[in-house]
């Protein structure tokens, strides 16, 4: 009897959640100032962090800079188009590992926190780019 | 007919060997233009040939600025003036090639 | 034993290191700690990595594919009659293989005395755990339905083998087989687990193994879920359904509501409200439950 309630109880309440909620994440992240605010917080992160900031020494920053802020921008749902290359190209001369991707994930939280974005709406925006390891990460 | 064939076969091989010129070819890998310095004609153009594992374009400020090129694919640049060009990638800005046009 | 134990596991990771690994030089133990805060639970009452009552599909550590983690915990767990204590060890390989040991000493306290067997009177068991994931990763698979599963075992060894008999108890030596499921609604901020085992198991095995009621494998049932409140924070229940094998005592599921605090990489440390309900003479063995995971 007791099992059973306790089943139903946590059967309830994975199924009563806001699975269909209207999509407000981009406006929760603050719209484009939001994204953009967050992007550079977050490459800013990136090029301290000495497990990956390597991985940047030839790139463009600016024009990653501003890749970021339109990707991020299509991701959480706003009015932008990303024309960018597809994310397997673009990544895969750098044989990046999860260890690599996940240092990123961790500059992206601290970053989110230092732009006071919830830790709840983090979840949905991170729910969003996890799926992107797939075809990041390459060794 | 029999006297047009060695001829014929002549100019082909010429015509192939033109355009394969190692001396007009770049080849971009590492990250690097690879030789990193050219000299050539008034007039010739450049292969860049993208054996990298990453996409990159090509510019000379103020003369042209390519589309962008996946590994394996190349393109062809003609240099019509005479001087000495850097040519960059917008995507890696290490990447510096020096060509002398004569 | 435990020598033995040791250097096989050592042997496993060195081995398992040139089977699974692809770029790391053969040899090169590699304690990446590549993996995100929270992703490797914590330890569970049987040594294994996953909630505090349930095995869970995560590898246990923060290894990534590409290297190794190592775990060890000491857990606490007083209820009115009785007392638990068990500490244990685990590695976690390429986020692929776990293995696991655990010693537990189930003290029987005034019970003891009631029970002819002497106060404080305790019974010990060592458990050996391996969990082998076998598809999908909780983390990455947010575009899926499909959950990490993960199979594994639980080989217990009782020393009380008399007491076990009297008591109507078949063996003292027993083994579960378990598959567990693990899914992260990372949008929700939730995960959600479920286990099946098959056991014959006693009160997880502190009552030995099969008995004078029933004396063959049952399935049980398992559930988890936990809220991540933060990074560090996670706040959750379980319950564990168990045999009714023996005459002498009805065994009833087990619930539990916990805190789980991750203080790093290196740190973590889960409190609960535990509810194991009757334990041979004592009905409502409900009480606190206290585990430190350090792990590398």
């Amino acid at each position: 009897m007791k099992t059973t309630l306790a089943l139903l109880t946590m059967t309830a309440a994975l199924f009563t959640l806001p699975a269909f909620a209207a999509d407000t994440l981009f406006a929760d992240m603050g719209g484009q100032p939001g994204i953009d605010r967050l992007v550079d917080a977050s490459v800013d992160n990136y090029l301290a962090d000495d497990r990956i900031k390597a991985t940047f020494d030839e790139s463009n920053m600016d024009r990653v800079r501003a890749e970021f802020k339109v990707q991020f921008c299509q991701v959480a749902g706003g009015p932008c188009s990303y024309s960018g290359h597809n994310m397997a190209a673009a990544h895969k001369g750098l044989h990046l590992t999860n260890a690599d991707f996940n240092a990123v994930v961790e500059d992206l939280q601290a970053a989110m926190t230092s732009c006071d974005i919830s830790f709840a709406t983090q979840n949905r925006f991170l729910a969003r780019l996890a799926p992107y390891q797939h075809q990041v990460v390459t060794r | 007919m029999k006297n047009a064939l060695p001829a014929l076969f002549l100019l082909v091989s010429c015509a192939a060997a033109l355009a394969a010129d190692p001396a007009h070819t770049v080849v971009q890998s590492g990250r690097a233009f690879r030789p990193a310095e050219v000299s050539i004609n008034r007039g010739e153009a450049l292969t860049f040939t993208n054996n990298d594992e990453f996409i990159h374009q090509i510019f000379v400020s103020g003369l042209f600025d390519s589309d962008e090129r996946s590994p394996g694919e190349n393109l062809t640049e003609n240099f019509t003036q005479s001087g000495t060009f850097e040519v960059h990638c917008h995507i890696h800005p290490k990447m510096k090639l020096v060509v002398h046009v004569k | 034993m435990r020598v033995v134990l040791g250097a096989s596991v050592l042997a496993v990771l060195l081995f398992s290191q040139a089977a699974f690994a692809e770029d790391v030089s053969p040899g090169m133990i590699n304690f990446d700690e590549g993996r995100l805060l929270a992703t490797g639970g914590v330890s569970a009452v049987e040594g294994e990595g996953g909630g505090g009552l349930a095995p869970w599909a995560l590898i246990t550590g923060y290894g990534t594919r590409d290297g190794v983690g190592v775990t060890l915990h000491h857990t606490y767990v007083g209820l009115p009659d009785y007392q638990l204590i068990t500490p244990g060890i685990a590695v976690g390989l390429f986020d692929r293989l776990e293995l696991s040991y655990a010693w537990q000493a189930f003290d029987t306290e005034a019970t003891g005395a009631a029970l002819g067997l002497g106060q404080g009177f305790t019974f010990h068991q060592n458990i050996f755990g391996a969990k082998l994931k076998l598809i999908g990763d909780a983390v990455y698979d947010q575009d899926s339905w499909v959950p990490q599963i993960a199979i594994g075992l639980q080989h217990k060894e009782n020393d009380r083998g008399a007491v076990i008999a009297a008591v109507g108890g078949k063996g003292s030596v027993g083994t579960d087989y378990y598959v567990a499921a693990t899914k992260l609604f990372l949008a929700q901020s939730l995960l959600a687990n479920v286990t099946v085992r098959t056991t014959k198991a006693n009160q997880f095995g502190i009552l030995g193994f099969g008995g004078d009621k029933h004396n063959s494998y049952t399935a049980q049932i398992e559930a988890s879920a936990a809220y991540l409140v933060s990074r560090k924070l996670a706040f959750g229940g379980e319950f564990r359904t168990k045999p009714n094998n023996l005459g002498v005592a009805k065994e009833e599921a087990s619930f539990d509501l916990f805190a789980a605090y991750f203080l790093n990489k290196n740190l973590s440390l889960t409190a609960a409200y535990v509810d194991l309900g009757n334990i041979v003479l004592h009905d409502h063995q409900d009480g606190v439950y206290l585990s430190l995971q350090a792990g590398l």
